[in-house]
């Protein structure tokens, strides 16, 4: 089976952060809202109304484009791509056809051997979204409903369409290069990037290839709704395509729908009868001119890019691959990381305490670093004080914790917890160790008889004391405090 | 005065009678009322009348005359508007079954600017389906008759707004027209009809036949009324993203004029073997003679590739834009509905009962041009003959300020005459259409009255944006042979 190769084209629609709707002015939140609340004449499509063209959702397109190297048609239009359905409103989407926004662009991702590899985009355009059918069957689909209700508060929410060229030849890949996608709309605030969501949708097209460079016919893949989910499906459908292709048998072209339960892909439409758009200019759009001077600024204004932040980290930071990828997976983060340095915590600290602390805070409230209530500088002096030693790590976690809750400054957390009164040391130290000891002669003995060989009963020791101290004492003093006495 | 004096009025005359305190606004909009009651049942050229919304209006109006408030350049005055055109909280029906109880949520811009200016809006008037005909034979609540002869159709689309301004339920009234729908009822029902620049006045709220070509303009008995509505209606709007933003002219200073001195009026030549009426022949020698005699110099200008392939390109474009903004009407949201089995079922019987047989005729055509597979044929080809057009429009005025033509090439023809032909019906657009492809102005004037007492109209079409130009030379003529009047009896000229 390994004689084939897939070949994996994508579609990805991105869902654009604009305030409002690609045509009309009404809000693009459609997630825990009333139906059809967000809506007015245009967007519902209503007789007589006109479309007008969101600059905003625009501006956020060709700053997408940018960022992948793409080149800008200055002169762009939108067509009509007619179909009927009730989710649907003017039985016409607004589209673009033959002059999208941006075209020939490439972002790179790695190949199976480590090596770089390019992933050459076809276009890039601009679109707007249909509103949503709601089934009254219990499994929420068409399929045995008594009657379906539209919501038509996502019709009109503006869509960015990004279609790469075949170039993809691993579901892994795939996954990387829509993983990077993702990370790219977020670093530009183009987009939130949810797969759950729906923000972020990716079609795939895949087929395999015989050793020969002979193509076989291909198969759409869409409904997977996470990363993994995306790798699962094209795995199944490399699968079952060189399964198919090994017994001789015809891959039927066909729209496939990946059952994340189930594991499987399950035939849906036959394209057989390709379905005849009639795509014309919409005439109610007049031809968009897009000024140089704009596409200037805007790639002045772009960001430092996800993959430049992790060569950065890599050369600058001196960390390690899979490190500055962590660091640099968010571009908050990334920023913090390098104001954290800026205000002097020492790189393999600051990275650790990222990885561990800051990610775990943010992940859990479910925010971004600006919503952190604590100052930069505040967390770069804790980190100072755990590198001078005079905060154990635990302790600093404890004082982290409360500067995270009541908002307030390394010092004023450290005396909060009574972590001011000085650390424990010397004879202080040597009054807790010795009480220690004596309490775990067995312990004490078998040490002595050589039985630690692994130095886990020492480390026992070590903990009891530092937890006897309130984590004040400095592990390396117990530990050789420990070592002198026995 | 005697009450139904107030319908021979112009919008102008209104104003300064109820400025002057000699009759209130509730007077002139009860008899215009009392008038259309009268009169419907023959004419037949309003959807629906207004009577309810329009009393109370013009109760508001003349409290506020009362307060001394600032007047609009339409105050008081009763304007009729297609029923193409949304009203807030009015059935918008476009003539048609499939919209007969659709009332919008929102107003056009156009009647925005209407009410702002204090105009009275007194009905909807009636229209050939979705403005698809020129005869208003093809409404779905039946059709107007020409006023002057009950007998014959008043052309359309904007059938009804034309025959209301004839029949004097209102000085002024608004329509659409795509290939004629202004210019070709205007002359058959002898007022004056302006289709705009395509861009001069906002669509927003006018339910689109071919987005490309439509454009609301006004129709009126006299120049000045013509001037002052265009100047209301053509504010500019954004939500209309092929609405100009450029400034407007004041166009009633175009009307205050003696001379055409230095002035180039272009006299189509190259049409007099076709198959015009002979009286419409000599009332565009007559206009141009006019012209000539108040100092323009009449040069030879010739368009024959709008003239032979004008209108095969727009029954090509128009059906095509049509089929699309046509498809939303789908019985799912709004509109004619019936009950289905399934989806598809749906589509089938509401577009299929929903919709007339001219509308049907062209969606199909539009669908048929618009397939992937006949696109370059047809409407790509349709577009390269429209753009050769606009050339040979563009080389025309550079040679001429405007062009005098005839607007029709047939007087209003009898009821039914052209309803088993439609090539035939679609020739009574011949004149009309190239403007439209070209995105030019025209308007279409009376000029005389025919032996047979029909009205005889001629075209004047200008450069983009030379609405000025237009009725320059409108005003020359009107001085000499005076303005449209009413079917109301007494002053035919």
């Amino acid at each position: 089976m390994s004689k084939f190769i897939p070949v994996i084209g994508l579609e990805i629609h991105v869902q654009l952060a604009t305030k409002s709707k690609m045509f009309c002015s009404c809000p693009t939140d459609y997630i825990g809202v009333k139906p059809n609340s967000h809506v007015c004449p245009v967007c519902l499509g209503l007789p007589g109304s006109l479309p007008v063209i969101n600059e905003k959702a625009i501006m956020l397109a060709i700053k997408t484009a940018l960022a992948m190297r793409c080149r800008v048609n200055t002169h762009t239009i939108f067509h009509r791509k007619h179909y009927f359905y009730p989710d649907l409103p003017k039985a016409y989407q607004i589209s673009q056809y033959d002059l999208p926004l941006a075209v020939d662009g490439h972002v790179e991702v790695s190949a199976d051997d480590g090596s770089v590899q390019k992933i050459r985009i076809q276009r890039l355009h601009l679109e707007e979204d249909a509103g949503k059918l709601v089934h009254s069957a219990a499994s929420g689909r068409l399929m045995g409903a008594e009657y379906s209700l539209v919501d038509y508060n996502r019709a009109g929410v503006p869509l960015m369409e990004i279609v790469t060229h075949p170039d993809i030849t691993s579901p892994r890949q795939a996954r990387e290069f829509v993983s990077r996608l993702r990370q790219l709309v977020r670093y530009l605030g183009v987009s939130d990037g949810d797969m759950e969501a729906g923000s972020l949708r990716v079609d795939a097209n895949i087929s395999i290839m015989e050793p020969g460079g002979k193509y076989g016919d291909k198969v759409e893949v869409k409904n997977m709704n996470s990363l993994r989910a995306l790798e699962r499906a094209l795995e199944y459908e490399y699968q079952r395509q060189s399964e198919l292709k090994s017994e001789g048998k015809a891959i039927v072209r066909e729209t496939r729908h990946w059952d994340d339960g189930a594991n499987v892909t399950i035939s849906s439409r036959s394209k057989e009868e390709a379905e005849d758009y009639r795509y014309f200019p919409d005439p109610d759009l007049p031809p968009l001119v897009v000024d140089e001077r704009i596409i200037v600024q805007l790639c002045k204004e772009l960001p430092e890019l996800p993959w430049e932040a992790r060569d950065r980290f890599m050369s600058d930071y001196g960390l390690p691959l899979e490190e500055a990828e962590i660091l640099t997976e968010r571009r908050d983060v990334a920023l913090f990381m390098d104001e954290l340095i800026k205000h002097g915590a020492p790189v393999k600290l600051a990275s650790n305490w990222i990885k561990t602390e800051i990610l775990r805070v943010l992940n859990e409230k479910n925010i971004s670093v600006e919503e952190l209530p604590i100052q930069t500088a505040e967390i770069a002096k804790l980190l100072s004080l755990v590198d001078k030693g005079d905060l154990s790590t635990t302790a600093a976690k404890e004082a982290f914790s409360v500067m995270l809750e009541k908002a307030v400054t390394v010092e004023e957390a450290v005396n909060v917890l009574g972590l001011s009164a000085g650390r424990v040391t010397g004879h202080e130290l040597e009054i807790v160790v010795n009480k220690v000891l004596s309490e775990n002669s067995d312990v004490v003995a078998d040490i002595k008889a050589g039985k630690d060989t692994k130095g886990k009963k020492l480390k026992f020791l070590q903990g009891i004391v530092m937890r006897e101290t309130k984590g004040q004492a400095d592990p390396k003093e117990v530990q050789s405090l420990i070592m002198s006495k026995i | 005065m005697k009450n139904n004096e107030f319908l021979k009025l112009s919008a102008i005359e209104l104003i300064s009678g109820y400025k002057k305190g000699s009759y209130t606004i509730s007077d002139v909009i009860e008899t215009a009322l009392e008038h259309i009651e009268a009169n419907e049942r023959n004419l037949n050229a309003l959807i629906t009348p207004m009577y309810e919304e329009a009393r109370s209006r013009a109760w508001m109006l003349d409290a506020a005359l009362s307060r001394g408030e600032d007047m609009g350049p339409l105050f008081g005055v009763p304007v009729v508007v297609k029923d193409n055109i949304t009203i807030d909280g009015i059935r918008t029906t476009c003539g048609s079954r499939m919209l007969e109880n659709w009332i919008p949520p929102y107003s056009a811009h156009v009647v925005e600017c209407l009410e702002r200016a204090g105009a009275v809006i007194i009905g909807k008037a009636n229209m050939d389906e979705f403005a698809m005909g020129s005869s208003t034979e093809f409404s779905a609540f039946g059709p107007t008759l020409n006023p002057w002869d009950l007998s014959r159709v008043p052309g359309g689309s904007s059938g009804g707004s034309a025959a209301s301004v004839a029949a004097g339920y209102a000085p002024i009234s608004l329509g659409s027209d795509t290939g004629g729908s202004i210019r070709q009822p205007a002359a058959f029902c002898g007022v004056y009809g302006l289709k705009p620049t395509y861009g001069l006045v906002s669509r927003f709220g006018l339910v689109a036949f071919a987005s490309s070509l439509d454009q609301i303009g006004p129709f009126a008995r006299n120049l000045s009324d013509l001037a002052v509505v265009l100047q209301v209606i053509s504010e500019a709007d954004t939500r209309d993203a092929t609405c100009v933003r450029k400034e407007r002219p004041n166009y009633l200073d175009f009307l205050n004029v003696e001379s055409l001195k230095g002035f180039k009026v272009g006299y189509l030549s190259g049409y007099e073997s076709m198959e015009i009426d002979e009286e419409i022949k000599r009332g565009v020698t007559q206009a141009l003679r006019i012209c000539q005699d108040a100092g323009a110099e009449i040069v030879e200008v010739k368009l024959p590739i709008s003239t032979r392939y004008g209108l095969p390109c727009y029954y090509t474009i128009a059906p095509a834009e049509a089929s699309s903004n046509l498809a939303r009407f789908d019985g799912v949201q709004y509109g004619f509905s019936v009950e289905a089995e399934d989806l598809q079922d749906l589509y089938l019987k509401s577009r299929g009962a929903g919709f007339g047989p001219e509308v049907k005729r062209r969606i199909l055509i539009g669908t048929f041009v618009l397939g992937s597979s006949r696109y370059d044929a047809y409407y790509l080809q349709a577009q390269k003959v429209r753009q050769l057009i606009i050339r040979e429009f563009d080389a025309a005025f550079s040679r001429a300020d405007v062009l005098l033509m005839p607007a029709t090439p047939t007087l209003p023809f009898r009821r039914g005459e052209k309803m088993t032909d439609p090539v035939k019906a679609y020739m009574a657009d011949l004149f009309t259409i190239p403007a439209n492809l070209a995105g030019l102005p025209g308007l279409s004037m009376k000029i005389s009255f025919s032996h047979s007492g029909l009205p005889i109209g001629v075209q004047l079409v200008g450069k983009k944006f030379g609405e000025g130009d237009i009725l320059k030379t409108a005003s020359v003529i009107e001085k000499v042979i005076g303005p449209a009047v009413t079917t109301l009896g007494g002053d035919r000229k």
